[in-house]
C-alpha cells in the first residue's frame, strides 16, 4: 500500500469524525465554551499565594540601610503561612537588561536592583531610587512581590520605587490563559481520542472498519488529522474570545503556539489510544481518563504558579508533561520569547508525543 | 468442486489470566467456489473464532488459511478487498445517515464515487430502504439496521461473503428479506459463508452444512445427506446428535 493511498484512507476517517463531531451539538458547544467558562471565572475568582519565590538582589551599595533592607527582604515570613516568602540570591553588578535577560529565562520572578549610593542618600536624608523588575507574566507572584516591596519602602520614606513593565500591564487573567488552552488542549485531545475509539469498540463500528482494506495507519492518522484540526480551532478561538471578553493580550509568534500545540495534541492522542486499548467501552474509558488527567489539572500550575506549591507537589508535576506544555504557551505567550527559550519544553512533549503514539500504534491492534 | 477457501489443521489458543483455552482444536475443511457454506454448533463452539481467522481478523495459532489462493497470515490487505463481512454486531454509525454510512464504507473499498452513488441507490432501493436514505441510522429499528448492514458489504462486489449471525433476533419478515439476498447475491457467482442458529434456514439455504462442537468441526456434508445418516427428519435432530443435549456455557 502505498502512503498516498494510506493518506488518502486517512482523509476519509478524518471527514467521518468531523460528520459525527457536528451531528453532536450539545458536545460541539461545550467543547469550545467550556474553557472560555473557566477562563472567565477562574480569572476573576481566584489569585494564589506566593512563597519561596525565588528573586535575586543586585547591590552595589555596602552601607547600613541597604544590609537592613536585605535582611527584612529575606526573613518575610507572611502571616498565614510558616515559609518564607522569598527565597533570596545575592550579587552585585549586573545591567538591568542582563537582570531582565534572567527574568526572562525564568530564573528569578523579581529582580531588586539597589544603587551604590542609596545609603548614603537615606543617611543624607536625600532621595533616591530602587528599581525591581518582576516577572509579570506570572501575575499573582509579582504583584505580590510590587505590593510587598513598596509597602517596606514606605516606612524609610524618600525613596522611589521604578517597576519597569517588562511584559507590559498582565493580570491574573493573562497568566491563566495560557494554561487554560494547554489543559484544553491536552483533556480534549485524551478524551475525545479515546472516548471515540472506546465507543466505536463498543458499537463494533472500529472492528468494521478494521475488516476492510484499510490500514491500521491510516485509521489512526485519520483520527490523528482531525484532532490537530479541532485542538487547533479550540486554541484559536480561545484566544479570541479571552481577548474579547477579558482583553487578554498575545506578544508571541502564533506559528510557535501552533507548533507546541501541534506536538501536544499528538502526544494527547497517542495517550488517548493507549488509554481506550486498556477498556472495552466508554464508561470505563471516562473512568479511567478521570483518573489519568484530573491531577494534572491540579499540580501542574494551570491555576497558580508552580513555584508557590510543596517540593513534593512540584516534583510530581515535573513528571507530568501538561506541565511543560503550560510553561511553553506561557513563555511564548506572555513572554514572547522565541523558540530557543521553549526549546527544552518541546524536546520533552516531543519525547512524549513519540513514546505515547509508538506504544498506541503498537496496542491498537487489528485483533480489538 | 475447486475450493476458494482452504483450511488446514486451523488452531486457535486463547491465553487469559492464566487460563488457556483452545477455541479452534485441529479443524480442517474446504469451502468451494460458488457454495453457500453453512456453519452451525453450540454458543463457544468455535464459530466465531473460525469466522474472525477466515476474515483476516485473528491470526491462527497454527495451521493454515487460503482464501482465494492467498495465504490469510501473509497476504490480508489482498484477501480484505475480494471479501465482504457482515459482522456479528451491527456496527453502524449511529450520527450518519444510512448513505452516509454506505458511503463511508464504499470509500474505504475505493469505489469509485459514481459507481458508489449508483449501486448506494440501488441497493437501498432492493432493501426497501430508499425511503429511509437520509436519516440517521440510530433510529433505526433491528431489521432496518441489519438490511443496511448487509448492503454495506456489497458494495465492492466481493466475490466471497461472509455472514456472521445475520438473522439473529430479527423478526421472520426481515429474516425473509436476507436470505433473499443471499440466495441473489449466491445466483450471482459469490461463496457465502455463514453462521446460524436457526436450523431451518441452514437447513434451506445451504449447499452444504459444517456443525462445530468444542472446537472441532463434528459434521460436514450436504443437509439431506447429514439427515440420512444420522436418521434423523431434520437439521435440529442432526444437530442434538452430533453436540447432544447438555447445556453449554
Amino acid at each position: 500500500m502505498t502512503i498516498k493511498t494510506e493518506l488518502m484512507d486517512s482523509l476519509i476517517v478524518a471527514k467521518k469524525e468531523f460528520k459525527v463531531l457536528f451531528r453532536k451539538k450539545w458536545l460541539v458547544i461545550p467543547l469550545f465554551l467550556f474553557p472560555i467558562i473557566m477562563i472567565v471565572f477562574f480569572g476573576y475568582g481566584m489569585g494564589g499565594t506566593v512563597k519561596n519565590s525565588p528573586i535575586l538582589i543586585v547591590n552595589d551599595d555596602t552601607g547600613r540601610a541597604s544590609s537592613s533592607l536585605i535582611q527584612e527582604i529575606g526573613s518575610y515570613t507572611p502571616k498565614y503561612d510558616g515559609n518564607p516568602m522569598f527565597s533570596v540570591t545575592y550579587t552585585k553588578d549586573m545591567s538591568q537588561s542582563e537582570a531582565e535577560s534572567k527574568i526572562n529565562d525564568g530564573l528569578y520572578k523579581g529582580v531588586l536592583l539597589i544603587p551604590h549610593n542609596y545609603s548614603d542618600s537615606i543617611a543624607k536624608n536625600e532621595s533616591t531610587s530602587l528599581t525591581l523588575l518582576t516577572d509579570s507574566s506570572d501575575t499573582t507572584t509579582s504583584q505580590t512581590i510590587s505590593n510587598f516591596i513598596r509597602q517596606l519602602l514606605s516606612k524609610t520614606g524618600s525613596v522611589i520605587l521604578n517597576i519597569p513593565n517588562i511584559y507590559g500591564n498582565l493580570e491574573y487573567l493573562d497568566f491563566l490563559t495560557p494554561g487554560v488552552i494547554a489543559l484544553t488542549v491536552f483533556m480534549g485531545s485524551v478524551a475525545t481520542t479515546g472516548s471515540a475509539i472506546a465507543g466505536e469498540k463498543e458499537d463494533g463500528t472500529l472492528i468494521r472498519m478494521l475488516m476492510t482494506p484499510i490500514s491500521k495507519r491510516s485509521v489512526i492518522l485519520g483520527k490523528t488529522i482531525y484532532q490537530l484540526i479541532l485542538q487547533l480551532a479550540r486554541a484559536v478561538v480561545l484566544i479570541l474570545a479571552a481577548f474579547l471578553l477579558v482583553g487578554f493580550h498575545m506578544n508571541g509568534s502564533w506559528l510557535l503556539i501552533s507548533l507546541v500545540l501541534v506536538i501536544f495534541t499528538l502526544g494527547g492522542v497517542g495517550m488517548g489510544i493507549v488509554m481506550s486499548s486498556r477498556v472495552e467501552d466508554m464508561e470505563s474509558f471516562f473512568q479511567l481518563n478521570m483518573l489519568i488527567t484530573m491531577p494534572s489539572m491540579f499540580v501542574t500550575g494551570v491555576f497558580f504558579p508552580l513555584s508557590s506549591v510543596p517540593d513534593w507537589m512540584r516534583y510530581i508535576a515535573y513528571c507530568l508533561p501538561l506541565t511543560y506544555a503550560i510553561d511553553a504557551m506561557r513563555t511564548i505567550m506572555i513572554k514572547g520569547q522565541g523558540l530557543h527559550a521553549v526549546s527544552n519544553d518541546l524536546i520533552i512533549l516531543t519525547l512524549f508525543a513519540i513514546v505515547t503514539f509508538t506504544l498506541g500504534v503498537h496496542l491498537f491492534r487489528r485483533e480489538a | 468442486m475447486e475450493p476458494i477457501i482452504e483450511v488446514k489443521n486451523l488452531v486457535k489458543v486463547f491465553h487469559s489470566r492464566g487460563r488457556t483455552i483452545t477455541a479452534v482444536n485441529d479443524v480442517s475443511f474446504d469451502v468451494f467456489n460458488g457454495e453457500i457454506f453453512g456453519m452451525i454448533g453450540p454458543n463457544g463452539a468455535g464459530k466465531s473464532t473460525t469466522f474472525s481467522m477466515l476474515t483476516t481478523l485473528l491470526k491462527p495459532t497454527s495451521g493454515s488459511i487460503t482464501v482465494a489462493g492467498f495465504d490469510v497470515q501473509k497476504q490480508d490487505d489482498k484477501i480484505r478487498p475480494l471479501i465482504g463481512i457482515v459482522p456479528q454486531k451491527l456496527s453502524l454509525y449511529p450520527l450518519l445517515t444510512a448513505r452516509e454510512n454506505l458511503e463511508f464504507m464504499g470509500n474505504l473499498y475505493n469505489v469509485p464515487k459514481k459507481v458508489l452513488e449508483d449501486k448506494i441507490d440501488y441497493y437501498l432501493k432492493l432493501v426497501g430502504l430508499e425511503a429511509s436514505a437520509d436519516r440517521y441510522t440510530g433510529g433505526f429499528s433491528g431489521g432496518m439496521k441489519q438490511r443496511l448492514s448487509v448492503i454495506a458489504a456489497i458494495l465492492h462486489d466481493p466475490q466471497i461473503l461472509f455472514w456472521d449471525e445475520p438473522s439473529t433476533g430479527l423478526d421472520p419478515q426481515t429474516r425473509n428479506v436476507i436470505w433473499k439476498l443471499g440466495r441473489k447475491f449466491n445466483e450471482e457467482g459469490r461463496t457465502l459463508v455463514f453462521t446460524t442458529h436457526y436450523m431451518e434456514e441452514a437447513d434451506n439455504l445451504c449447499d452444504r452444512v459444517a456443525v462445530m462442537d468444542s472446537g472441532k468441526m463434528v459434521a460436514l456434508d450436504d443437509p439431506e445427506r447429514l439427515k440420512e445418516t444420522t436418521g434423523s427428519t431434520n437439521l435440529e435432530e442432526v444437530f442434538v446428535h452430533f453436540t447432544g443435549e447438555q447445556v453449554r456455557d
